[in-house]
């Protein structure tokens, strides 16, 4: 049981406490409720090269970094498709350095030209060191928009293309931050060992002033429920012709993406799932498999992947899958799996809110979905589920017409 | 009335306190280093045996510790793992150069059998021939994709050159495959693994019975103890660039042979390495990231094993920038042992270091990993109080002064490939 209290500033601010004593640490997290579905189709990788740009200093303080590393801290951030999270860990008695640095990045930044020029080519190097210069590495860039036609999970976080990086302008870095970052789209959460008092006393004087702004609604184009199979085939300098199948799963708050979660754990189990057991040990088909969710706030995907051995077919391959996926829609898991499915997840979860990061990203994305107190009953919800409920929702999931396949195939050298 | 433009004032590190775990034994020699009173109903045990890559045949280490719980006469790998999956546990092994290390992730009251699972398996290992062929077919698929990285063929390179001559130098190759046989995995785990337990380390809250039954169960792995044997380095610095044409960035790494915790220049050297390129902050990050936007990251690294260190700088940066940046990475190197640290640099540097080490000091988990960092050097606890203490006094002229010890560009390989 994690406890934790909740608190919200005038201005729209959201805040999470949870107060740990055993900890010399604070951790301060701040969740803004935008990613990359936020863009518009015309300038994609804003919301990443925006998280870029707030480390290059803010209206009042230059640096972002140095006075937190001046106070023992470190900082770091992450951008996805839904949201853009920031993150600080110091020593507990130096918490008001990174309330001060964080308030007045959301207040507003510097919004220097040198630092835009700068963040664009770090962003450049990184699309190619991650998505370009590597084997499968843009693997995403093709499978979201064969995946999605209207809505912008189709293009990956990193954006689309280099050139919307290259193109981006300073009015469009200032419009970004002022729709997105202000007080009301943003969740707050520290963890330490203060006093509750004590928390609000110094998040009111540091956040308190900041102007607030109305949270826009978020009007995304909704994806158009698919009516067929599609795939689609690229032709790279890999060593082995790899698969991506992906299948339209229920969105984040929907009662289905728990059971998506835990089928793809079965499905994806090493050493002993299905899979597995008839691809790699029976049939020498694949040299590796793995089944995972994207585990998106909108409607996401199911995902079975792996790579195919040397002069094995697609086709093979194509007739073995959907033989797999018909077993899990026809058969129910026996107990004795579920069990062992169930217990793994227990100790994976007591694993994770062992780190106090992990339990401040977990407050804070939990409070986004509606309540933070949510981390503290989605073990229940897991350890609900009956291998019934799983076979009903595979028989849905895994329809055909549900799922789109991204084929990779090995250039053949002349 | 908040002043935005001025800092909150900063408390200073003094003193950290620094937990050390009880210490156990096995049969007569082998420690086993024990963290309790958890606050959660997390454990893990984590076994160390001296079965690296520098031991034998690297592939033959490696192939080894993947093979671990694939079957006995009585048991197939799949029962094995279905065993620990009934338990919840997780099973994770690790090779690096020196050592093998096992560890077993569990909620407290399934440790012990867990381990006992692990124990029966690794004890009657059988070594099934077609388990060996498919983890040779799995490794080198993921081989094959490793070496169309530019990272990872420049680390195979940097690492030829500075340990030519010397097991450390080994790498994996395709070729090592068509002579591997089952045999050589079977010997390798007889005198390394059975008989080749150096050290145990366990978190976690279990009964006195239950790590009773730990000890006398790992004491079957106990053997003569190993020495490790010594290797002569001959490093010869050189300049090596491997084109590609078809790759979008080069991987450079820069390295030389150094030095352990064991060296008395190790953390006065450690502190200028984070000035140089161990933090956000760094000199190489604010040239060659921040200021010229040639990378995505630049850093520093001191790697630490048994018998030596090493110092690596490592990037990826964009192709027709390359020997800039290798350039910048000279001026910075040379600019540190011409010009002295500003104060004001050096103190951020001093916060920054202490603040880490109190994080690195918080929880059971971290606190035993920071033990273990001193505890293969046979070093003991009182190592951290002494770096509290020199990170706080170290000056400028010395910082210096180990720029114009160690850092003699002459004294580099420079590895690039891209």
């Amino acid at each position: 049981m994690i406890h934790f209290e909740r608190f919200k500033l005038d201005n729209g601010l959201t805040v999470i406490f949870h107060k740990e004593p055993s900890t010399p640490m604070a951790v301060v997290n701040l969740l803004y409720d935008v990613g990359a579905r936020d863009e518009s189709e015309d300038k994609t990788g804003f919301a990443h090269l925006f998280e870029h740009l707030m480390f290059g200093g803010s209206v009042n303080i230059p640096d972002f970094d140095g006075p937190l590393q001046a106070a023992g801290g470190e900082s770091n951030a992450f951008t996805s498709n839904d949201i853009t999270n920031y993150y600080d860990v110091l020593p507990a008695h130096n918490l008001d350095t990174a309330l001060w640095l964080e308030s007045d990045r959301m207040l507003s930044l510097a919004f220097t030209d040198k630092s835009l020029e700068v963040q664009r080519n770090v962003v450049i190097e990184e699309f190619k060191q991650r998505y370009l210069n590597q084997p499968y590495g843009d693997v995403w860039l093709e499978l979201r928009p064969l995946a999605y036609t209207k809505h912008p999970y189709k293009w990956a976080t990193i954006g689309k293309e280099i050139s919307h990086i290259e193109q981006a302008k300073m009015s469009d870095v200032k419009a970004f931050f002022k729709k997105h970052y202000h007080p009301s789209n943003c969740i707050l959460c520290i963890i330490g060992n203060f006093e509750l008092d004590f928390v609000k006393e110094k998040v009111t004087h540091y956040f308190g002033s900041i102007p607030k702004a109305k949270k826009s609604a978020r009007i995304l184009p909704l994806e158009p429920a698919q009516d067929r199979f599609k795939s689609k085939t690229i032709v790279r300098d890999v060593p082995a012709d790899a698969f991506y199948y992906a299948f339209k799963m229920p969105e984040r708050k929907n009662p289905g993406y728990y059971f998506a979660d835990l089928l793809s754990d079965i499905m994806g189990r090493e050493k002993v799932s299905k899979m597995y057991i008839e691809l790699i040990k029976k049939q020498k088909l694949v040299s590796e498999i793995n089944a995972y969710i994207t585990g998106s706030m909108d409607e996401g995907l199911f995902i079975i992947t792996g790579k195919l051995n040397e002069g094995k077919s697609f086709a093979q391959l194509d007739k073995e899958i959907w033989r797999i996926v018909d077993y899990y829609k026809n058969t129910l898991i026996s107990k004795k799996e579920l069990e062992q499915i169930k217990i793994k997840l227990r100790t994976a979860r007591a694993f994770q809110d062992q780190g106090l990061l992990n339990r401040a990203m977990n407050l804070s994305f939990f409070e986004l979905l509606g309540d933070a107190n949510g981390i503290n009953q989605e073990q229940e919800i897991y350890q609900a589920i009956q291998a019934e409920d799983l076979r009903t929702f595979a028989k849905h999931l895994f329809a055909k017409k549900n799922a789109v396949l991204l084929k990779v195939k090995m250039k053949k050298n002349a | 009335m908040l002043n935005r433009q001025v800092a909150p004032p900063l408390t200073p590190i003094k003193s950290i306190d620094f937990s050390v775990p009880q210490h156990l034994t096995i049969g007569a020699n082998v420690p086993l280093y024990w963290k309790n009173n958890i606050a959660n109903e997390t454990s893990k045990i984590e076994l160390h045996f001296d079965a690296g890559t520098t031991v034998d045949q690297a592939l033959v280490a490696s192939l080894t510790a993947g093979l671990l719980i694939s079957g006995t006469a009585k048991k197939s790998a799949v029962q094995i793992q279905h065993a620990l999956d009934a338990l919840g546990a997780y099973y994770d092994v690790s090779v690096s150069q020196e050592q093998s290390i096992v560890t077993i992730y569990a909620l407290n009251s399934y440790l012990s059998a867990a381990f006992s699972i692990f124990h029966e398996a690794m004890s009657n290992a059988i070594f099934p021939e077609k388990e060996l062929q498919e983890i040779c077919n799995e490794r080198q698929e993921k081989l094959k994709v490793q070496l169309k990285k530019v990272n990872v063929l420049a680390q195979r390179k940097v690492q030829q050159s500075l340990f030519e001559g010397t097991p450390y130098a080994n790498v994996i190759q395709f070729s090592d495959y068509e002579t591997i046989k089952r045999s050589d995995i079977q010997a390798f785990h007889a005198a390394h693994y059975l008989k080749g337990l150096a050290k145990v380390f366990l978190v976690g809250d279990i009964s006195m019975e239950e790590m009773h039954v730990i000890q006398d169960k790992c004491a079957d792995f106990v053997g003569m103890k190993r020495t490790v044997p010594k290797s002569t380095f001959a490093h010869k610095p050189n300049v090596i660039h491997e084109e590609k044409s078809d790759a979008l960035q080069s991987a450079v790494r820069i390295g030389k042979l150094l030095f352990n915790k064991t060296h008395p220049d190790f953390i006065s050297f450690s502190v200028l390495n984070t000035i140089l390129g161990d933090y956000f902050g760094s000199r190489l990050m604010s040239n060659i990231r921040e200021d010229k936007g040639y990378t995505y990251g630049i850093g520093s690294y001191i790697i630490e094993n048994v018998q030596f260190g090493y110092f690596i700088i490592a990037t990826e940066v964009a192709k027709e920038v390359r020997e800039a940046t290798i350039q910048e990475v000279k001026n910075e190197l040379l600019r540190l042992q011409e010009e002295l640290v500003p104060e004001e640099e050096l103190e951020l540097v001093r916060s920054y270091l202490l603040g880490q080490l109190l994080k690195a000091a918080d929880g059971p988990y971290a606190m035993l990993d920071l033990f273990a960092g001193v505890e293969l050097h046979d070093m003991d606890i009182s190592f951290y109080n002494a770096y509290i203490q020199k990170v706080q006094e170290i000056s400028a002229e010395e910082i210096r002064e180990m720029a114009r010890k160690h850092l003699d560009w002459e004294s580099f390989s420079i590895i690039s490939v891209g």
